[in-house]
């Protein structure tokens, strides 16, 4: 899916662009999780055609004035010297709108990779794969998943009972009357919640953690960080090499990456269940990948395919190239079987998840019986 | 007895280590905000063809940097209640991004970090900003390359709210009040810094390289103030109202639920003489 | 082998002038089953967060004396490095969860202590086992019903195999089916397994026949003792118990098993008298007086007509034709009556309520309170003609202290200022409450007192009160029993209460209606309806079936009707 991104990002050929995002698509809802996250990639179609729609405004009023083939006139105005001195509307040319047309489209197809990023990964999944460094965060993550639904669910009784009451339920009132008693029994939650995770074992320290360990990484962070602002004065100033700001920012950001991972000071865990990446979690996320190849090697062999021109304007072509790497893309459609088809047992043996915190928040929140 | 004017609890202490941590990172996070206008011919980024490598590099290296930044502030440091409170208030962070969602609508949510950054401590300000956008994208379907920049700028915000001065009454309300307005504020046009190379070529305010900073910085104004400061002060207007209608109870709220919780519980053990 | 032992400990909460606890000396066995007992605010969950840490470690405060489990004393182990040998479940289990699967909130504790993968798998499979939940592995947590998340819950701790477990009041919050479900399990955790269990409990009843010793707390001292002896000096006492004394047996039986065995003279002797027990007692003079205001409800009364209505849940059917009526007799006249709705959790009894209240309205079918349909009428009227009390009386509560929230009351229902607060004065005879408190920081019984306050004071004609007994102690429901008795009789409100305590039930209602699979499976007086039914009869119609008796109090007065007819 990323893959898929990437290879958007770079070209702004149009109909790439929309046979990347069919392809995108499809895979998505063939793929998606269960519950209302799955939606995601139609979501963001539609985000991505307001993008688009957007854009092309955009270029009608601010654009560049090139080309010959002039459309429409929109009245022209010039604006104050703090804003640049910039003239506004005037003749709006078909070159310049197709180039708004590339510009808005290639926003909109990264943008349908993102959902399609989330309609296929589960939140719970992807918790579980956080680094080790990131426990705490991971814990407080999934404390958060499992309890917004029950304060939405509160949300609605406190309301039912303010009704009951006679008070209001709209207005700043009805505001204050109903957020401030989800806030509270929230927070007295967390203290229940916090008992017990301490009566469970959570925040043990580790006894015996290597000081020189510790060392290590305090010494490997505080280099990463140095690396770091190298490589960002070397971004920079002018009579840096370009080297030295991509090796710093790289061997910067590698160094305090490492340091974090090696020396935190948490105590040893073990995992229950390993995420496993099994054929089809592999596919899914890495379906992209050829499709990014495709593309880098399209620049190569015919440069200028992935960028046709829009002064003059030049109608775009598909390269054989990039059509077989989006073809690829569309693998996991027929090696991965359909997740409506997979039994809760064997689903949850692949690797993905059934509980789907994020589902319950459909459930009627007029209230359980209980 | 905790008085009303001690000190407030700082749930995640900012070691000098984490400090620096959070400098250099934050440093490297305006780079990749601002390069635009400040990068000059011959470097990267600045040709053509590779107008958007660049952003990109960041964008990768954004996310090593923010888990960096967590990581250093919270591996081994959040005990029970710290990390039960954390994913508590980020739940109530997520619970109200539901209804405005998506990827653009963080004004409600960014009120929650003003409180609690402003309860407990500024180090717990910045996880919670950080954490709440997280939990809330796994929830509401936002994972994306903006993540890392939202992740960052929130924590920023919380981290900010923990750093005003001592206050109280509508005293504080009007400092919290005016200082969200700012942070939203700002946090639109560093966003929007971001986005401006992606959207702005071919249009009369893209950005050429190798042109001075003020001509660069006039066009990005320019663009800024057609496209997003629209939404800018919208979030700036209904955070004042929450502030005002929500503010005094949630502080309260806080800070009884800090007494309560007996953050600062430091049991005292009187053996009897045997 | 003593597993657990507390030497001379006192503990003093910050802010507090009275020790909470105060020279608490106890030894327990190892494999020992031990109940504690003690009205609400006494200590109990201060004398279980002894056991393992979270008292003074989590809760802060000053102690004094030693507190050792399994050789490791509290002074130096917080509870997170006394998780392998003590397990605490605290009293919402389900507030407790820290994952969202059941599967992974076993695993939990297992990843914490770092148990290697292969044995955290066995664990799994045999602790799913023995808390019988093998077949919810998979499910999401906010799907379990209340006696399914305490098993989970129990069985999160077990997987660290400890050797002493701590349970807050377990079974509180279940319907009897559920709470025999978690009292079987501990049972074999007890018998098969040889874990020692300590327990709070309010409802002795359920469990006075399984445990080993009971420890009773008065004023901040604890005293544990066997059963028998416990029983003698304790203030409150199971039915069975009660029974036993009236009727002289002895040994005293502690099971409904036993005391069946001794109960055919009592049977026999109760058969012969002509006239059947009555129902609920009369109200008597020496209750307590609460203000009598002329009721200003625009119902004509109080009297709830429920016919044929059909309730759903989005696409799920919860109830079908469901009818009953709940006699009301009006202002000031008396003439009430007490309906008591009963069934397992789940079977619509909250959904009716709330349709009763005028919260949602039925597919099917008629509601009406008096001459109004409730989910017609508007606010200010409503709360002068309905009063619900729903499950969590916080729900109704959000003033930030109590004074405040009597203030609020006044307003919302046009009454004169200090009304709700003279209910209130009247409500919490015994211990008044700080009217500065913060409502939340108030006990489980304080925070219902206050909630009934509230409803109570414009004086409605009809009241809806969804479980109201869930944590409470005796002492508290008694005096609920009694006032509800009061209002019904003497001011004619008519009183829809919706409960799976049969005990309570057994003391307040005049009716009862039981629900199960979506329809009324029985309806009728009160006596008739709980001594026939098998799950929801009170003991003392388990011990006296086939009489149709519910209560001591009714069999006292029997036996002493017989005697004057005697004489």
């Amino acid at each position: 899916m990323l893959g898929l991104a990437a290879a958007a990002a770079r070209t702004t050929n149009l109909i790439v662009l929309v046979l990347t995002a069919l392809v995108v698509i499809v895979v998505a809802t063939a793929c998606r999780i269960h519950g209302p996250l799955g939606r995601s990639v139609i979501l963001f179609t539609k985000i991505a055609i307001g993008v688009v729609i957007f854009r092309l405004v955009l270029q009608a009023i601010f654009g560049l004035r090139l080309g010959e083939r002039v459309l429409f006139r929109l009245p022209a105005l010039t604006l104050p010297e703090f804003m640049a001195g910039i003239t506004v509307g005037g003749p709006v040319t078909l070159e310049s709108m197709m180039a708004g047309l590339n510009q808005g489209v290639r926003l909109g197809v990264i943008l349908i990779c993102f959902g399609a990023v989330n309609s296929v990964s589960s939140p719970a999944r992807l918790l579980r794969s956080l680094p080790g460094v990131l426990y705490e965060m991971g814990v407080a993550s999934t404390i958060a998943l499992t309890t917004a639904p029950q304060a939405v669910m509160s949300a609605s009784q406190i309301a039912e009972a303010r009704r009951l009451r006679g008070r209001p339920t709209r207005g700043a009132a009805g505001l204050r009357g109903i957020a401030i008693p989800v806030l509270e029994g929230a927070l007295d939650r967390s203290i229940r919640l916090a008992a017990a995770l301490d009566t469970r074992g959570y925040g043990r320290t580790r006894d015996d953690v290597a000081p020189n360990r510790q060392r290590t990484a305090s010494v490997a962070l505080i280099g990463g960080l140095i690396m770091l602002s190298i490589g960002v004065y070397g971004v920079f100033d002018t009579a840096a090499p370009v080297g030295l700001a991509i090796g710093g920012l790289t061997a910067g950001a590698v160094a305090c990456g490492a340091s974090v991972i090696v020396g935190h000071r948490t105590h040893r865990r073990t995992r229950h269940r390993p995420i496993r990446w099994d054929r089809r979690a592999t596919l899914v996320a890495f379906s992209g990948a050829g499709a990014l190849a495709a593309s880098i090697l399209t620049e190569a062999i015919e440069p200028g395919a992935l960028d046709p021109s829009t002064f003059p304007l030049v109608a775009p072509t598909l390269p054989i190239i990039m059509a077989a790497g989006l073809a690829l893309a569309l693998a996991p459609l027929f090696v991965a079987p359909r997740f409506d088809d997979i039994e809760p047992d064997d689903a949850r043996a692949a690797g993905l998840d059934i509980a789907e915190s994020a589902a319950t928040l459909s459930v009627s929140s007029g209230g359980d019986v209980r | 007895m905790m008085t009303a004017e001690s000190t407030p609890t700082r749930l995640v202490p900012v070691r000098p280590l984490s400090a620096v941590t959070l400098a250099v990172t934050t440093f490297v996070g305006i780079g990749a905000f601002v390069w635009p206008l400040l990068a000059r011919p011959g470097q990267v980024g600045s040709t053509a063809a590779h107008q958007t490598d660049a952003p990109w590099l960041l964008v990768v290296l954004l996310p090593l940097l923010v888990v960096t930044i967590l990581g250093e502030m919270t591996a081994g440091r959040l005990d029970a209640k710290a990390v039960a409170l954390l994913g508590v208030l980020a739940a109530v962070g997520t619970a109200l991004r539901i209804p405005t969602g998506g990827v653009a609508g963080l004004e409600l949510v960014f009120f929650v970090f003003l409180p609690g950054g402003r309860v407990f401590g500024r180090g717990f300000g910045f996880v919670l900003g950080a954490t709440t956008i997280f939990a809330s994208a796994l929830v509401v379907g936002g994972i994306g390359p903006w993540l890392p920049f939202q992740m960052f700028g929130a924590g920023w915000v919380g981290f900010g709210a923990g750093c005003l001065p001592k206050a109280r009454g509508w005293r504080e309300l009007v400092m919290l009040g005016s200082y969200g307005v700012v942070a939203g504020l700002a946090y639109g046009v560093a966003l929007d810094l971001w986005f401006w190379p992606f959207t702005s070529v071919d249009t009369t305010f893209a950005f050429v390289p190798g042109e001075p900073l003020s001509e660069n910085l006039s066009r990005f104004w320019a663009f800024h103030l057609s496209t997003a400061l629209g939404f800018d002060l919208m979030r700036g207007v209904s955070m004042v109202m929450l502030m005002a209608i929500l503010g005094r109870p949630t502080l309260a709220a806080l800070r009884r639920a800090s007494r309560r919780g007996r953050f600062d519980a430091a049991p005292l053990l009187v053996n009897s003489p045997d | 082998m003593t597993i657990l032992e507390l030497d001379n400990v006192t503990v003093t909460y910050e802010g507090s002038d009275r020790p909470a606890l105060a020279n608490v000396s106890l030894r327990i066995e190892e494999g020992e089953w031990l109940l504690v007992s003690a009205p609400t605010g006494a200590g109990k969950s201060t004398l279980l967060g002894l056991c393992n840490g979270l008292v003074p470690h989590f809760t802060g405060g000053n102690m004094s004396g030693t507190v050792t489990v399994a050789g490791r004393s509290t002074e130096q182990c917080p509870p997170r490095n006394l998780a392998d040998v003590v397990g605490w479940v605290g009293q919402d289990p389900a507030s407790g969860f820290v994952t969202d699967a059941v599967e992974d909130e076993l695993a939990f504790v297992m990843e914490e202590l770092a148990t290697p993968p292969a044995t955290m798998r066995r664990r799994i499979e045999e602790t799913l086992d023995l808390m019988g939940i093998a077949e919810l592995r998979n499910r999401p947590l906010s799907t379990l019903s209340g006696g399914e998340a305490q098993r989970v819950a129990i069985a999160s701790v077990l997987c660290a195999s400890p050797k002493v477990l701590l349970l807050d009041e377990p079974t509180s919050a279940l319907d009897p089916a559920g709470a025999d479900d978690v009292l079987a399990a501990l049972g074999r955790l007890v018998h098969d397994v040889g874990l020692t269990v300590i327990m709070s409990e309010h409802r002795l009843e359920r469990v006075i026949h399984l445990v080993d010793r009971i420890a009773l707390i008065d004023r901040g001292q604890v005293t544990a003792s066997m059963p028998d002896e416990a029983l003698a000096i304790a203030p409150h006492v199971p039915p069975v118990i009660e029974l036993g004394r009236l009727a002289g047996w002895s040994p005293l039986p502690r099971s409904v098993r036993d005391a069946r065995r001794v109960a055919a003279p009592l049977i026999s002797r109760l058969a012969d008298a002509a006239t059947p027990p009555a129902g609920p007692p009369p109200h008597t003079n020496d209750s307590p007086r609460y203000p009598v205001r002329a009721s200003r409800s625009p119902a004509a009364s109080g009297h709830i007509a429920v016919t044929g209505i059909s309730l759903a849940h989005g696409r799920r059917t919860v109830v079908e034709r469901v009818s009953f009526e709940v006699g009301g007799g009006g202002g000031g006249g008396g003439g009430g009556e007490v309906l008591a709705l009963m069934g397992r959790n789940g079977a619509g009894k909250t959904t009716i309520l709330r349709a009763v209240a005028g919260l949602t309205t039925p597919s099917a079918g008629r509601l009406r309170i008096g001459n109004l349909d409730p989910a017609a009428i508007d606010g200010p009227t409503r709360i002068r003609s309905i009063g619900f009390v729903p499950q969590d009386p916080t729900l109704l509560l959000y003033s930030s202290t109590v004074a405040e929230e009597c203030r609020a009351a006044d307003r919302d229902g046009g009454l004169d200022a200090g009304t709700t607060a003279s209910v209130l004065e009247e409500l919490a005879a015994d211990g008044t409450i700080d009217a500065n408190r913060h409502p939340r920081d108030l006990s489980a019984g304080q925070q219902l007192q206050v909630a009934l306050a509230v409803v109570l004071a414009p004086a409605p004609t009809a009241l809806l009160l969804d479980e109201p007994t869930r944590g409470l102690d005796h002492g508290v429901k008694d005096r609920l029993a009694s006032l509800l008795r009061h209002r019904a009789t003497n001011h004619g409100v008519a009183i829809l209460l919706a409960t799976h305590d049969v005990e309570f039930a057994a003391t307040v209602a005049d009716r009862v209606v039981l629900l199960g699979h979506r329809e009324v499976t029985a309806a009728g007086p009160a006596a008739e309806v709980l001594s026939q039914s098998t799950v929801f009869a009170p003991q003392v119609a388990r011990i006296l079936s086939p009489l149709p008796v519910l209560t001591v109090a009714a069999i006292r007065r029997t036996l002493g009707r017989i005697e004057t007819n005697r004489s």
